[in-house]
């Protein structure tokens, strides 16, 4: 009885994790599908939407919730500054070039933010009550962090399938010299994807912080970035809706797994849940090598 | 011409004579602060030497900090020897105290370096070791191959004192008891509080010291009744909080670093799970986590080496019946402030380089020698207090066994020391508020 309430407690949280992930790993997809970059410094930029976050709320009393389209905003401008003074000149370049270029703006970023934030691991407190659903005890910053993270995914996906700009993005990802035949004007969706994929990297730093408040370091970056390139190959490199429900299925996975894992004697479950995540994924690739939601 | 050049030459080396002069006269006051006051001239017949104690010093790297923090603390140490205490007396000599230092670096191969040239240039016997346990680790081989006492002021790891080294001694307290303290304090406010809960990081420290809780709470009477690991980069917690809370412990210990010790009180607050006390290695020792977690973070304890406030002093010493040698707290702070030129006050770190300065001194006055042999030898009898603890090492392995580890507690928005009894300033609030308890402001307030 008690393991079955661990387990659907676990999935519970798995759930709403999974959906904060999903939403942190839509942006690296993004540039990906559309200017076939790896953005080695993804989790410098969760960073910022984490630090602006614990700013607003720290020096102006601004709730996370409203911090979201602040750090939309930031994060499109900070994505455009970027895409014109370093990721313009790159777009044929090498891949290495583009590694070592977006490898060394997540460093720059990190000093900087060391810089000006320090290197003490900071946190808020924004209590706004707790949820008791049978056997589950939930906090209601978690349940907006999940409702945020599915409301951002559906409009971005609205925005995708009825808009023109968002057609023609996923024009340049299917076929770029097809795109470019059609009268798109391809330096613009580089431009424009970019800049919304950082913008919704550094947003979801705030979703992080609404799912944990504390533990916001100038280095807390890389663990994200590891987890989104999983959950990116997961969903399909370059579909941004596929690396939602594959950080929704990871989320689930990781934790959901706990419980069972704890049933073997002598095991150190915590451990072992990644592991069976990883498994998870090679599964999924061996039965689909495009991932989820990716093309063929 | 020739005339000329000749000229020019002597007048080239009476400047740079000047120059090296200069330079020199500027570089000492560097390496030790000129005491203020000379020591005792009034007994002409004892002459006044200077010994020095080396120190390999991270000024710079990743532990620049800390490094800083306990060469001022030693420092400190010093200028009270000279000035205060009036230099060593060993035989008809008095000896003032000098720190030799250079920086490490925070690295293993320039540490290894620094110690063979600390005892063979410079022929300095009495090392302090550098800080960190990897450091200190790198360092033992070498002080032992020569022969040198190396006194360990930031290498807590049980390890070092494992490798049979005879030379080596520890002055802060070994990883194996940052949690005994807080067990012990538990056992004395609630003898009923017996089912124990472990929730640490994966890491080599964090092991270290609860695998020693966990012997520790056997052997006292206490029942384990959870004990698991997570993983050092963890974002979640709640599957194995969810874990513990079914398992009902009286207390949880458990931890590891900064950000992993905030999000393990952030949850447990999240999973409403109640217990009467909550120890949490590293992470609640510093102001940024009351700050970080506001009153979540009432009556969560914590183990700290050394915390300004403590109690220890002539007094305390007095009681536990063995004597107080060094600078009191309020004096080491003057000192410290004097010294570092900052507000800033000392760390922990300072005070365990002040201790270690000191133990030297007073095993020096015990021995009666210099020799490092014969001060290691009186090194196995001494008992002493410092404004850092009790001074006491196992005779055969170094390591230290009289130094208790204070335990913080957060009382009503300050930190709090409620353990040792020695070193206490305030009573250990005890059970601490549930959760719910504090979600309405209630504080771990006596």
């Amino acid at each position: 009885m008690i393991v079955s309430e661990q387990l659907v407690s676990n999935l519970f949280y798995g759930a709403l994790l999974g959906s904060v992930y999903g939403v942190a790993t839509m942006g690296l997809s993004l540039i990906f599908g559309v200017l076939r970059i790896v953005n080695v410094g993804h989790g410098a930029f969760i960073m910022l939407g984490a630090f602006t976050a614990f700013w607003m709320f720290t020096l102006y009393s601004v709730i996370p919730i409203l911090s979201i389209p602040i750090a939309l905003i930031f994060g499109l401008a900070l994505g455009f500054i970027i895409f014109f003074s370093t990721i313009k000149r790159l777009i044929d370049a090498p891949e290495l070039s583009t590694l070592l270029a977006t490898f060394a703006i997540g460093i720059f970023i990190e000093e900087v933010a060391k810089f000006v934030w320090g290197s003490d691991y900071v946190g808020f407190s924004w209590d706004i009550g707790t949820l008791y659903l049978g056997p589950v005890t939930v906090p209601y910053t978690k349940l907006l962090a999940f409702l945020c993270s599915a409301i951002i995914a559906g409009l971005l996906y609205v925005w995708f399938t009825k808009t023109k700009l968002g057609t023609a993005i996923r024009a340049v990802v299917e076929d770029r010299e097809g795109a470019m035949v059609c009268g798109i004007n391809v330096g613009r969706i580089y431009s424009v994807s970019f800049a919304i994929g950082i913008g919704l990297t550094v947003l979801s730093g705030v979703l992080v912080t609404l799912f944990v408040p504390v533990g916001i370091n100038v280095y807390m970056g890389p663990d994200y970035t590891l987890k989104a390139f999983v959950i990116a190959v997961l969903g399909g490199l370059g579909s941004p809706w596929g690396a939602f429900v594959a950080g929704f299925l990871f989320g689930l996975f990781e934790n959901g797994s706990y419980t069972l894992l704890g049933l073997i004697p002598g095991v150190e479950p915590f451990a072992l849940t990644r592991f069976v995540a990883f498994v998870f994924l090679l599964i999924i690739l061996l039965i689909k090598p495009t991932g989820l939601l990716g093309g063929e | 011409m020739r005339g000329k050049w000749n000229l020019l030459i002597v007048g080239l080396f009476v400047l740079s004579l000047l120059v090296t002069g200069c330079a020199q006269q500027e570089q000492k006051p560097e390496a030790t602060p000129t005491p203020e006051k000379k020591a005792p001239e009034e007994k002409p017949e004892k002459k006044v030497e200077t010994m020095y104690f080396g120190a390999p010093i991270s000024l710079t790297g990743k532990y620049s900090k800390e490094g800083q923090m306990s060469l001022w603390g030693m420092q400190v140490a010093a200028k009270w020897i000279n000035d205060v205490y009036g230099g060593l007396k060993v035989g008809d000599k008095v000896y003032k105290v000098e720190i030799k230092y250079y920086d490490d670096q925070s690295n293993k191969e320039v540490v290894q370096s620094m110690i063979e040239r600390l005892a063979v240039q410079d022929g300095v016997k009495f090392i302090l070791a550098p800080y960190s346990s990897g450091l200190t680790l790198a360092a033992a081989p070498i002080a032992e191959k020569y022969g040198v006492l190396m006194n360990s002021h930031g290498g807590a790891s049980d390890y070092i004192f494992e490798q049979g080294y005879y030379y080596v001694v520890q002055t802060l307290s070994p990883a194996s008891k940052y949690q005994t303290g807080f067990l012990d304090m538990i056992k004395k406010v609630d003898p009923n509080a017996k089912r124990v809960a472990m929730i640490y990081k994966d890491t080599e420290f964090s092991r270290a010291v609860f695998n020693a809780a966990r012997e520790y709470a056997e052997a006292n009477g206490f029942e384990v009744v959870f004990d698991k690991t997570y993983p050092k980069d963890v974002q979640d917690l709640s599957p194995i909080l969810n874990e513990l809370k079914a398992a009902n412990p009286d207390i949880i210990i458990g931890g590891g670093h900064f950000a992993d010790g905030q999000l393990l009180t952030q949850q447990l607050a999240e999973l409403k799970i109640n217990v009467k006390a909550i120890s949490i290695l590293v992470a609640p020792a510093l102001p940024k986590y009351y700050d970080a977690l506001g009153t979540k973070a009432e009556g969560i304890c914590a183990p700290a080496q050394w915390e300004v406030g403590v109690t220890y002093g002539p007094e305390a010493a007095k009681k536990l019946g063995m004597d107080y040698f060094g600078p009191t707290q309020d004096e080491f702070l003057v000192l410290f402030k004097e010294i570092s030129g900052s507000d800033e006050k000392p760390s922990y770190h300072a005070a365990e380089g002040a201790a270690a300065v000191l133990s030297y001194a007073y095993a020096i006055e015990k021995a009666q020698s210099l020799d490092p042999e014969k001060v290691r030898e009186a090194m196995n009898d001494i008992e002493f207090m410092t404004l850092y603890g009790v001074w006491k090492i196992d005779p055969e392995t170094g390591k230290q066994i009289g130094h208790e580890m204070v335990i913080i507690q957060w009382q009503g928005g300050t930190k709090k020391i409620i353990w040792p009894e020695a070193a206490a300033n305030a009573d250990p609030y005890y059970p601490i508020p549930t959760w719910e308890e504090k979600d309405q402001g209630k504080l771990a307030k006596h």
